[in-house]
């Protein structure tokens, strides 16, 4: 039998996880051009919803107000982080959330136990959502803009944002699989989503802004803060030292949203749906 | 209500109390969706919370509004938005494009009146399992959740639920001439949540725009209802009475009615004559 | 190659009242209710059968069909299937089924099926020459031709269908579960689905297949598991389950005189439309069929004749009915 073993051929990346995932990309991609009007529609207001932030903040500033210690341009640049982290998070992975709730829901969830390969990894491939890709046209329009508006930074400040922005995705992704397993457990609750969009909202926000027991709660907790306002701060060159605590904090996250999934998939396998 | 309606031997009541308690029990089984509301608004509200003590930091005023009257306005418009959210514009879509709402043309109350009916049932199961939640837990945060007129407030509010309604139905009609409407219906979703207040206050927004909105139908939906509330009127720098805004309220209600029945008639006149 | 022995799956679930009381009470007291889905079955299938899986809705046949694919684990009991126990080797063990489910499809609705079979490609690692070779040869079984690289949602029901066989054949699978695979197909696409599934069993492939349609169990399988109450009530072959309610047949008679078949041994009358016309049941135990059709010949020389064999609707119907 051919089937039975899987062949390690030379160029064979395309059966490696990166190559699965962007066959996924690609069929999502595919499905969605069949309504090319309406996916460019999707596109386009996703990303002018990301602009409503933005907007409001340029309207306080408009009216004289402003958030105490940034300046609008330093505020727009934070978002603009945050939108680019949503940008990236969305159209990638986000979408197991969306996915999940709904195969769950209709039963074809268990289509994805019959493939041979890691149950999260199949919810990721058949979950890219090809319209958020407009959430992050808008993001990196917000930060282009912003970044025109600031002083030039020193490139050890980039560097330091780099890496704080890299934790800003895998919270992100910490989310989505906390999320994920949520949405095994409560079936058919797409609201779900909201609880994390919610808790999301804090991060649009200089961490400055808010009380201090919230900033603790923000930064060890749940590391909202490194969503964009550390990421924002670093590239600034004002970071406080917290920050170690922040990525500990996200790590754990990442962590205990890893056990968490695999723990409901788990009891799925044994409870049945 | 019920004897009424016994002996005036009239159906049409009768069937709005089945649609209504058959839709209430049916979003029965959705309540813990409903409940995410009770986490999830705390949340937002704390957000704004924070934003606007802020910047009322440094000031006193933003646009005409005091910090305490800028968190009623953002408590009043989540509770508008609660009452007057509504699926009816998808579920209409959904029956066009499936060729099910024919089912509807053979029945003897019109669609549009029975929606309205689902529409009321729903909320009522809202107000019970997320508005009065949220709005203890307002009370509770130390909103003064009292309106300044009492009668024009509920006016207001009640004008504003029938108008978000004809408004998602009618949007619900572009089914007719569109495929698939999910970019259509989102992008107005977001220009309603624009438009309409439920996102700022319209009067925090520039001039020139301000007088845009002034003639378009979104304001009457959340702004209105929750100037109303409050108990002052101004946008664009138009300042009015009450009695005043409300009265215009109710025409654009009489005229977002029109506009729906000219483009049913002319949909259904379309899926006459393309067959499906 | 399939081995499976005491297996035995219970649910836990917990009872909840429908009133806002007794949902309120059901958070601080839940009454605990298990239910047993299946109690202990036992059964082994050899490479190359075709087995028909039936059992009416909740008998217990799609939570064992369930285990067996390696969705869901046991709660007691052996399962061994190509040395694989499906639960605890998952991934390496599903690389070796298939699966169509006539309810839910694999394929996706707004691409061409081709478009699914290369992701399906990617999933099981099919190297191309193999993967080219699969799709030509099945296209060309099934009839195909270019239809596969039209959108799915612009395919009828039956050209769906032979691409969901498709799309689970790929890799070529020892094994495939097929369930439901004919739902709400005509009587042609009907045709060439079983055709198929023949084909593919005669060239080596092991079939399961649970379904309500008994044509397609008559049509393929031959050997039949009837699974109720989380018991198997019946295992042996089609032959076996013809005669479980004895050798039994329909005829229906017209004649030119009067029939009379009253008070006769092993003949029961089903129906009698006039004097002429006349449906009988006959038990093969007790009365030959020949020498019944000639005695009635000679008697009231026969017009017409159908006999039908036995029915497998009503052998079905008692054994769910138990």
């Amino acid at each position: 039998m051919t089937g039975l073993k899987p062949k390690k051929e030379a160029g064979k990346w395309r059966f490696s996880v990166l190559g699965l995932y962007i066959q996924g990309v690609k069929t999502a991609l595919a499905s969605r051009m069949a309504y090319r009007g309406d996916f460019i529609m999707s596109m386009f207001i996703m990303m002018i919803v990301e602009f409503s932030g933005p907007v409001i903040t340029m309207i306080i500033y408009g009216n004289g107000a402003s958030f105490p210690g940034w300046d609008m341009n330093e505020v727009l640049l934070l978002q603009g982080i945050f939108l680019l982290s949503r940008g990236i998070s969305f159209p990638f992975f986000m979408g197991i959330v969306w996915n999940t709730i709904g195969r769950v829901q209709e039963g074809t969830f268990d289509l994805l136990l019959i493939k041979p390969r890691s149950i999260l990894l199949m919810s990721i491939v058949t979950a890219f959502d090809s319209e958020d890709l407009g959430k992050l046209i808008g993001g990196i329009l917000v930060l282009r803009m912003a970044l025109k508006r600031l002083p030039e930074q020193p490139l050890s400040h980039w560097i330091s944002f780099f890496i704080l922005f890299l934790f800003s995705i895998i919270l992100m992704f910490g989310f989505a699989l906390f999320m994920a397993g949520l949405g095994i457990v409560w079936i058919g609750n797409y609201r779900i989503y909201e609880i994390f969009m919610s808790v999301m909202d804090f991060g649009m926000y200089p961490k400055s802004i808010f009380s201090k027991s919230f900033q603790s709660i923000l930064t060890y907790i749940i590391p909202v803060s490194l969503l964009a306002s550390y990421p924002a701060s670093a590239l600034l060159g004002s970071v406080d030292k917290d920050v170690i605590l922040a990525l500990l904090a996200s790590i754990v996250f990442l962590l205990l949203g890893l056990c968490f999934y695999f723990k409901i998939v788990r009891n799925y396998t044994s409870a049945g749906g | 209500m019920q004897r009424a309606v016994m002996k005036k031997g009239n159906s049409t009541p009768r069937v709005s109390k089945a649609v209504i308690t058959a839709t209430y029990k049916e979003n029965f089984a959705y309540r813990n969706q409903m409940a995410v509301s009770i986490f999830v608004q705390p949340i937002y509200f704390l957000v704004h919370y924070f934003i606007w003590q802020a910047i009322f930091q440094t000031r006193d005023q933003v646009s005409g509004f005091t910090f305490d009257q800028m968190l009623l306005y953002f408590a009043v418009s989540s509770l508008v938005e609660f009452m007057n959210w509504d699926s009816s514009g998808n579920k209409l879509q959904r029956l066009i494009q499936t060729g099910q709402f024919i089912t509807f043309q053979l029945r003897p109350v019109s669609h549009i009146y029975f929606s309205f009916c689902e529409k009321i049932g729903q909320r009522i199961l809202a107000f019970l399992v997320e508005i009065l939640p949220v709005m203890c837990f307002y009370i509770l945060f130390g909103i003064r959740l009292i309106p300044a007129k009492p009668v024009w407030a509920v006016i207001s509010l009640l004008l504003s639920f029938v108008l978000s309604f004809l408004i998602r139905y009618t949007i619900g009609i572009f089914a007719f001439w569109f495929v698939k409407t999910d970019g259509v219906s989102r992008a107005v979703l977001l220009l309603t949540n624009i438009c309409s207040g439920a996102f700022l206050p319209l009067n925090l927004y520039p001039q020139g725009f301000q007088k845009f909105l002034f003639y378009l139908p979104f304001q009457f939906v959340s702004y209105v209802p929750v100037r109303v509330f409050i108990g002052h009127y101004e946008l664009a720098g138009i300042t009015m009475t009450i009695p005043q805004i409300v009265f215009l309220q109710a025409v654009m209600v009489g005229v977002m009615f029109l506009v729906n029945r000219a483009l049913w008639y002319l949909g259904i006149k379309r899926f006459a004559g393309v067959g499906a | 190659m399939i081995h499976v022995s005491d297996l035995k799956k219970t649910f836990t679930s917990y009872e909840r009242g429908s009133s806002f009381g007794e949902a309120l009470l059901s958070l601080f007291i839940r009454k605990k209710k298990i239910i047993e889905a299946v109690k202990g079955i036992s059964f082994d299938i050899e490479e190359g059968e075709l087995v028909g899986f039936l059992g009416p809705n909740g008998a217990g046949k799609s939570t064992t069909i369930k285990i067996l694919t390696g969705i869901l684990h046991p709660t007691s009991g052996t399962v061994d299937i190509m040395g694989f126990t499906p639960w605890k080797e998952r991934k390496k063990y599903v690389q070796n089924i298939g699966a169509v489910f006539g309810q839910k499809s694999q394929l996706l609705w707004d691409i061409p099926p081709l478009d699914a079979f290369y992701l399906n490609q990617a999933i099981y690692r099919i190297p191309d020459s193999e993967f080219k070779k699969a799709v030509n040869d099945m296209v060309e079984m099934l009839d195909l031709k270019d239809l596969v690289k039209k959108p799915t949602r612009q395919l009828s029901l039956g050209e769906r269908m032979k691409c969901e066989f498709i799309m689970a054949m790929l890799h070529k699978p020892r094994i495939v579960f097929l369930d439901e695979p004919t739902i709400g197909l005509d009587v042609i696409a009907k045709g060439k689905i079983r055709d198929f599934i023949l084909e593919q069993n005669k060239r080596g492939t092991t079939f399961i297949l649970t379904t309500h349609d008994l044509e397609d169990v008559e049509q393929l399988a031959k050997r039949v598991i009837v699974i109720n109450h989380g018991e198997i009530v019946f295992d042996n072959s089609m032959d076996k389950l013809k005669q479980h309610l004895g050798e039994k047949r329909t005829v229906h008679i017209t004649a030119k005189e009067k029939i009379n078949l009253e008070n006769r041994d092993g003949i029961v009358v089903r129906k009698q439309l006039s004097d002429y016309d006349i449906e009988v049941v006959i038990d093969l135990s007790v009365v030959k069929l020949n020498e019944f059709i000639q005695k009635i010949n000679e008697e009231s020389e026969i017009r017409d004749i159908a006999i039908e064999g036995p029915e497998l609707e009503q052998i079905i119907m008692k054994l769910y009915s138990v």
